[in-house]
This record gives C-alpha cells, sequence and structure tokens, in this order.
C-alpha cells in the first residue's frame, strides 16, 4: 500500500515501448492502470508530450510519473524561456536522468522510455533505469510486459548488433509503417500472457511532419 | 551638467531629474579608458585581436570573449559564466549558444547597489566582446570595435568590413586596424578564434585557438 512508513511506492503495471527509425519514432504504451490484481481504468494514458520533438512514456507508480512529467515540463518551459529554443531530444534526455538521479535516494518509481527525433532528424530511444542511468538506442521497451516484448523487437526489427565495429547506428532500417505494424502485433502478443498489460493500446509517432496518434484495442480480460 | 559637483552624494541607483544614472555613465567611460580590442564576425568564424593577452579569455570549447576596461571587475564575471557553461552542459548534454552566454554574463553585471549583500556596491567598469560559435554558426556582436581606440578602429571597420569577407581577410583586417589605433607599436597578439560551418557536431577537431606572436 502506498504511503505506509516503509513502502511508499505502487506498480500500475503496463508497458512501454519505443522504436527509432532513420527518420521517424514511435513511442507506444497501453492504457491499463492497474493495482494488484484490479482495473483502476482502462483508459489511462502513459505518454506525455514534453516537447515537439521529444515523448516521454513511463511505466511504474503512475504518482510519481505525474510528478516526474510536471517536474520536466517546467524545466522545459524556463529552457525556453533563457534559451529561446525548444530542448533537443538528446538534452531533455540528460536532463531527464539528472532529474532521476537527483532522487538517488528516495527514487521516482518510474521506468522510462524517451523518444523523439534528434537534432539532424534521426529518430532516437533513450531508455533509463529508475535512478537516471541511461542510453541511447535504437529501440527499446519497459514495464510489466518488457520481458515479453524485448526479445520480439530484438529478433524482428533487423537492427545492426550492437556488437558489430565500427559503432553502427541501431535505428531500424524498416518503414515507418512497418514500425508500427510491428508495435501492434509485438503489444498483442504481450497482452496475451502479462495481466497488466490490455484494453487499449496508444500510439504516438514522431516525423518531420509532426506528431500523430493512433489507437488500437487490446483483450480486455 | 553644471549640477554634477552636488549630485555625488546621491545613491547608485538614483536617477537624475533629467533621467541619467551617473554611475552607470561613469562606468562607460572607464571602459572606453582600456585598451583596444576589436572583433569581426565571417561566416568562416569570428576574429578577436586586442593589444595585450591578458583581456582575452575563454569561456567554453567553442565561446571566448575580449575585455577592455578595468579587467579586474570582468574576471568574476567570466568565472562566474564559465560555470554556468559548465552547468549547462551537465544538465543538457549540449555546449550553451553564445547568446545564452552573454546573457548569463550580463545578468551579474547589473547586480549592483546598496542594502543587498549579494550585490555589487558599484556597476562594473569593463565591456566584453563576447565571440564564438553555436549551431547557428559564427556569433559576435558583427564589427564591432570597444576601448581607448574604438572610435577611430570603429571608424575604420565601417570602410573594411563587410559580411562576406573571409576569416583570412577578417584577420588581416583586424590586425591593420589594430596596429592603427595602437599607441606603441610592438607586440600585438592577435587571438583566433577558428570556427567552421561543421555539417556533424561530434568533430571537434576543426575547432581550437591559435595564439599568434608578432
Amino acid at each position: 500500500m502506498a504511503l505506509s512508513r516503509d513502502w511508499m511506492y505502487e506498480n500500475n503495471g503496463g508497458t512501454c515501448v519505443a522504436i527509432a527509425g532513420a527518420d521517424y519514432c514511435v513511442v507506444a504504451a497501453d492504457t491499463r492502470l492497474s493495482i494488484g490484481y484490479s482495473i483502476y481504468t482502462r483508459d489511462y494514458s502513459k505518454i506525455c508530450k514534453l516537447t515537439e520533438k521529444c515523448v516521454l512514456a513511463s511505466s511504474g507508480f503512475q504518482g510519481d510519473i505525474k510528478a516526474l512529467q510536471k517536474n520536466l515540463a517546467a524545466k522545459h518551459l524556463i529552457y525556453q524561456h533563457q534559451h529561446n529554443k525548444q530542448m533537443s531530444c538528446p538534452a531533455m534526455a540528460q536532463l531527464l536522468s539528472n532529474t532521476l538521479y537527483f532522487k538517488r535516494f528516495f527514487p521516482y518509481y518510474a521506468f522510462n522510455v524517451l523518444g523523439g527525433l534528434d537534432n539532424e532528424g534521426k529518430g532516437c530511444v533513450f531508455t533509463y533505469d529508475a535512478v537516471g542511468s541511461y542510453e541511447r538506442v535504437g529501440y527499446s521497451a519497459q514495464g510489466s510486459g518488457s520481458t515479453l516484448v524485448m526479445p520480439i523487437l530484438d529478433n524482428q526489427l533487423k537492427s545492426p548488433s550492437p556488437l558489430l565495429l565500427p559503432a553502427r547506428d541501431a535505428v531500424t532500417p524498416l518503414s515507418e509503417a512497418d514500425a508500427v505494424d510491428m508495435v501492434k502485433d509485438v503489444f498483442a502478443s504481450a497482452t496475451e500472457r502479462d495481466i497488466y498489460t490490455g484494453d487499449k493500446l496508444e500510439i504516438v509517432i514522431l516525423n518531420a511532419s509532426g506528431v500523430r496518434r493512433e489507437f488500437m484495442d487490446l483483450r480486455k480480460d | 551638467m553644471f549640477l554634477t559637483r552636488t549630485e555625488h552624494d546621491r545613491g547608485i541607483n538614483t536617477f537624475l531629474l533629467e533621467g541619467r544614472l551617473l554611475q552607470i555613465e561613469y562606468a562607460i567611460k572607464a571602459t572606453k579608458l582600456g585598451s583596444t580590442a576589436i572583433g569581426l564576425k565571417t561566416k568562416e568564424g569570428v576574429v578577436l585581436a586586442v593589444e595585450k593577452p591578458s583581456p582575452l579569455l575563454d569561456i567554453d570549447e567553442q565561446i571566448g570573449c575580449a575585455m577592455s576596461g578595468l579587467i579586474a571587475d570582468a574576471c568574476p564575471l567570466v568565472e562566474h559564466v564559465r560555470v554556468e557553461s559548465q552547468n549547462h552542459r551537465f544538465s543538457y548534454g549540449e555546449p550553451m549558444s553564445v547568446v545564452s552566454t552573454a546573457q548569463a554574463l550580463c545578468d551579474l553585471a547589473h547586480r549592483f547597489g546598496e542594502g543587498n549583500k549579494e550585490y555589487m556596491s558599484r556597476p562594473v567598469g569593463v565591456s566584453l566582446l563576447i565571440a564564438g560559435h553555436d549551431e547557428n554558426g559564427p556569433k559576435l556582436c558583427v564589427a564591432k570595435a570597444i576601448g581607448s581606440g574604438s572610435e577611430g578602429a570603429d571608424s575604420a571597420l565601417q570602410k573594411q568590413y563587410n559580411k562576406d569577407i573571409t576569416l583570412q581577410e577578417a584577420e588581416t583586417t583586424a590586425l591593420s586596424i589594430l596596429k592603427q589605433v595602437m599607441e606603441e607599436k610592438e607586440g600585438i597578439f592577435p587571438y583566433y578564434f577558428v570556427s567552421f560551418p561543421f555539417p556533424d557536431h561530434q568533430n571537434n577537431a576543426d575547432i581550437g585557438f591559435c595564439l599568434l606572436f608578432r
């Protein structure tokens, strides 16, 4: 139970996925909010648009996540006033890392995936742990269904292996439409086996023409 | 104007009837006593030229400044803005833009007055040329001269400067103008700030400093 002296967190479940492409980025999350074996709501968005080019999807304790999103949005506003421009996705990535580490000794219970377009318009995905350790990757999954989703993405996205030398960019060569289809398939599979994932899938696609949102129904059991 | 004798007992931040702040005007006069510094911006980079090496300081990898006036006044400002620049790199993983750096400097420069312990007791008596490059390319307040030779230098710059000169031409121009306005003709230390319109931000090898002794 949240707010007892010795355990101040809850896990509201859910899965978040992001895939980076050559000129797009797909960020997706289910919309189920759970607690224990109950469902609080079937229609809760885990995705937050931080800037025109940067979207955050988080799974974990949604109370902490709401606070984290507000924190980042406020810092972004101050940045815009001071520097007369929006934050780039890599800058937001660094800021998120610092914000999480700032609470190293009472962490945000948030498992984040940050997706967007970098300064050159290429897709970028940053994946985090709860205290801010982060890495730029080509794709990532976090949350209760992440262990079910990651192996499929490893297998199907045809991204260059991270073991290759010279180091290659990890973005997938798939087209935007293929990546979106992949995300839908992957969530449909995760929903089958993970009880905390389901109800509805929210997909946010960022590319040069802007930000687009799609929804897909998932199994409700 | 004949009333200035009796105005010195006013507070630093008190306006005169005519709407002037005496201390600020006197501070500007103090900067005119300093050694000349010239800055020129070209499409390829920015050149800062000064009479002596001490007024040239770097703020970060890609930004530097030239000062004129009471150099000692500028040192804490530059220290502060160096820290701001590194804080920015720490928080956002990117270099601070030239305009933001200048803004950070200016934020400190106007913190003077009585009654607040954190404030300076008087305005700074130094003017600065801040030059560097950021994602918008090389940056400086176009072609400017500050310091004692500034009027002469400015008029010479009007004639010899245009936006499209190359970096080489700019260096030569800056040096020749500096020589013209300097009283003692020995030892000029030009300081290049060379930047190229870089297509890929990772390649920092092109960006560097040169210090030339002539």
